[in-house]
């Protein structure tokens, strides 16, 4: 005779058998490209390990990609044969995909997971894929540094003379430095940036380098400089692994996002898998767990973010209401300008 | 067939080699000349000289083949100054060490690139060797800039192109007859007057071509400028980078890139032309 537990049982089981059957039935191999270092190392135990014991028979293989541009590169290299399925890259060059037909367009009704996102998730990719982490500029400072960095301004500091890099555009870092300081100087980016570029310009002579390599970060817990421009997630990770000797600060005048979007590759030879992966990534486990463990800003707007690893991000009330909001697309247009404007003004200001 | 007869069929799997990886690339890379980019950066398939034309519409494109030309010529000239008596002692040398020394002069060529410039950043930066000392010694107060500038682009691409001189040298001092130097000196010359007149006259062509070499390496040089001009040297090469791999930009990168590659056959052939008649 049924019992109500086996009755129960028998329920859910019927109620999860599409879900069960749908996890089984995916099988091969898929190729994510993305980041290296401690990006690479950091989304594989949260979010590809994840998806890969819910699905056993599908293996993701992570291939670093270097830059945004060279993995944009790289699919559009690989058109004719896609070995890659699925890309997270900076919003800026995903977007030169989506115009090259190099991604395919998602659906709401493939991907339901587009409706939990939030709005400027969403916008990012357009009908493309969407954003699946959100960064923002910071300065990173050595914590030896007195007095500390309160502020964007605080850069002028005679003190600071030969003890900054940055890195001048055509790196995204330099173009969003370039519209946090003409709003720091009252402007608006989308007008003009002639007072950005009067006020970089005396910070000029400031500067160590102007392309720090490998990156600001490791300049500063070398020795070699004691500012640097950086990105949020990675400088909290580089803050914890140093012991507190790297200090990163969100400046009061501003700041600006970087968005990564997740881009599934046109003609995948494994879409099935690929899209599976692409729901799990935007999914709000997998979103809870990126940020908690690197300090993304999610773009799940119904992830249940720990309130300490959220504080950490721009995705904190008081962080987001410093953002600038800033349309890539728009700077993209102007980057070559921009570009220019920097070498002539202000990098050749810094003297040979 | 003749065993003469047969000798360029020795060519074809180095032919082949070149065809597949040399002559196919820089074809796509002609190709890749004639596109476009638009506005928001995506490459528009075309056969149009509209990016040929507006990259050498720019003043900047000039301003980059000066900066390449000029690191080139300065690097070329501080390698030679070191490489050239260095070369005339390995060639000259009767000491059981000469192997030893040689191999030690070209050792560098067998380092990465990469580790090379860091070493340079551990020399020459801030708190590196030469400032520690010299400020040690009391003969400066703050650290003199010799990275991330010209300077320090200058001094890392002399050293990375040494031996490359240096072997280009000890090939070419095989013209060097010593018997005409003891002439010189029987006849009563000083030895600065025997150098002048007798030795570097004969060698003139192993410097043309040692000269040659450098520079055009120089002019293709990459790492050195990107890792220790610290964003401030821009040259032709790094900007072929960053136009291809972060601007997304690959029909400027293709046109500059087909660009240097004329310059670099330009001055070969030059460099060539000149050790030939300073040979007769």
């Amino acid at each position: 005779m049924p019992t109500r537990r086996l009755i129960l049982k028998t329920g859910l089981a019927t109620i999860a058998m599409p879900a069960v059957l749908r996890a089984q039935s995916l099988s091969g191999q898929i190729t994510l490209m993305s980041y290296s270092g401690i990006f690479q190392d950091n989304y594989t135990k949260t979010v590809i390990e994840p998806f890969m014991a819910a699905h056993p028979g599908v293996k993701v293989n992570y291939a670093p990609g270097g830059s945004s541009a060279q993995m944009v590169g790289t699919i559009r290299a690989q058109k004719a044969d896609p070995q890659v399925d699925v890309t997270i890259m900076d919003v800026t060059t995903s977007t030169i995909g989506n115009i090259e037909g190099l991604f395919d367009k998602l659906t709401p009704a493939e991907f339901p997971v587009l409706d939990e996102l939030l709005p400027e998730a969403r916008a990012a990719g357009g009908e493309y894929g969407p954003a699946v982490t959100f960064d923002n500029l910071v300065l990173v400072y050595d914590s030896a540094l007195t007095p500390p960095l309160t502020k964007l301004a605080d850069l002028w500091r005679p003190d600071l003379k030969g003890q900054i890099a940055l890195a001048a555009p055509p790196n995204i870092q330099g173009l969003a430095l370039t519209a946090m300081v003409e709003k720091m100087e009252g402007g608006d980016y989308r007008k003009s940036i002639d007072a950005a570029m009067k006020k970089l310009r005396a910070l000029a002579p400031s500067v160590n380098t102007f392309e720090p390599n490998p990156d600001g970060y490791s300049l500063i817990l070398n020795g070699v400089v004691k500012v640097a421009t950086g990105w949020n997630a990675r400088s909290q990770i580089y803050g914890d692994q140093s012991n507190g000797k790297l200090v990163s600060l969100l400046p009061p005048e501003g700041s600006v996002f970087q968005i990564n979007t997740i881009n599934l590759t046109a003609g995948s030879k494994n879409r099935a898998a690929a899209a599976a992966f692409i729901k799990h990534a935007l999914s709000q486990p997998a979103q809870k767990a990126f940020t908690e463990r690197m300090f993304y800003a999610p773009a799940n707007g119904k992830a249940q973010i720990d309130p300490k690893a959220a504080a950490r991000t721009a995705a904190s009330p008081e962080n987001r209401a410093r953002m600038i909001g800033v349309d890539w697309n728009d700077i993209l247009k102007v980057r070559d300008q921009w570009n220019n404007r920097w070498r002539r003004e202000v990098i050749a200001q810094a003297g040979r | 067939m003749s065993a003469t007869r047969r000798l360029p069929w020795l060519l074809l799997p180095a032919g082949l080699f070149v065809l597949g990886i040399y002559a196919w690339p820089t074809l796509l890379l002609l190709r890749n000349a004639f596109n476009e980019v638009g506005p928001t950066g995506a490459m528009v398939e075309a056969m149009s000289l509209k990016t040929a034309t507006e990259t050498f519409a720019d003043g900047f494109t000039f301003e980059l083949t000066w900066n390449s030309l000029w690191l080139s010529a300065t690097a070329t000239t501080i390698a030679l100054a070191l490489s050239y008596p260095l070369s005339l002692f390995l060639f000259r040398t009767t000491s059981r060490w000469r192997g030893i020394l040689a191999v030690i002069a070209i050792l560098p060529m067998l380092i990465s690139g990469v580790v090379r410039v860091f070493g340079w950043l551990a020399i020459l930066g801030d708190r590196g060797l030469v400032n520690g000392l010299l400020q040690s010694l009391g003969l400066i107060s703050a650290p003199l800039k010799l990275v991330f500038n010209w300077t320090g682009v200058t001094i890392g691409l002399a050293e990375s192109i040494m031996p490359y001189m240096i072997l280009a040298l000890l090939a070419g001092f095989g013209q060097l007859d010593r018997t005409l130097e003891e002439a010189s000196r029987s006849l009563g010359a000083s030895p600065a007057r025997t150098f002048l007149r007798v030795t570097l006259p004969l060698s003139l062509p192993a410097i043309v071509l040692a000269a040659g070499l450098g520079f055009v390496l120089s002019m293709s040089a990459y790492i050195t400028p990107k890792l220790l001009g610290g964003g401030r040297v821009f040259v032709l090469a790094t900007e072929i980078f960053e136009q291809a791999t972060t601007n997304t930009n690959w029909p400027v990168a293709a046109v500059l890139a087909l660009y240097t590659l004329a310059l670099l056959l330009v001055l070969l052939a030059l460099s060539n032309l000149l050790a030939r008649r300073l040979r007769r």
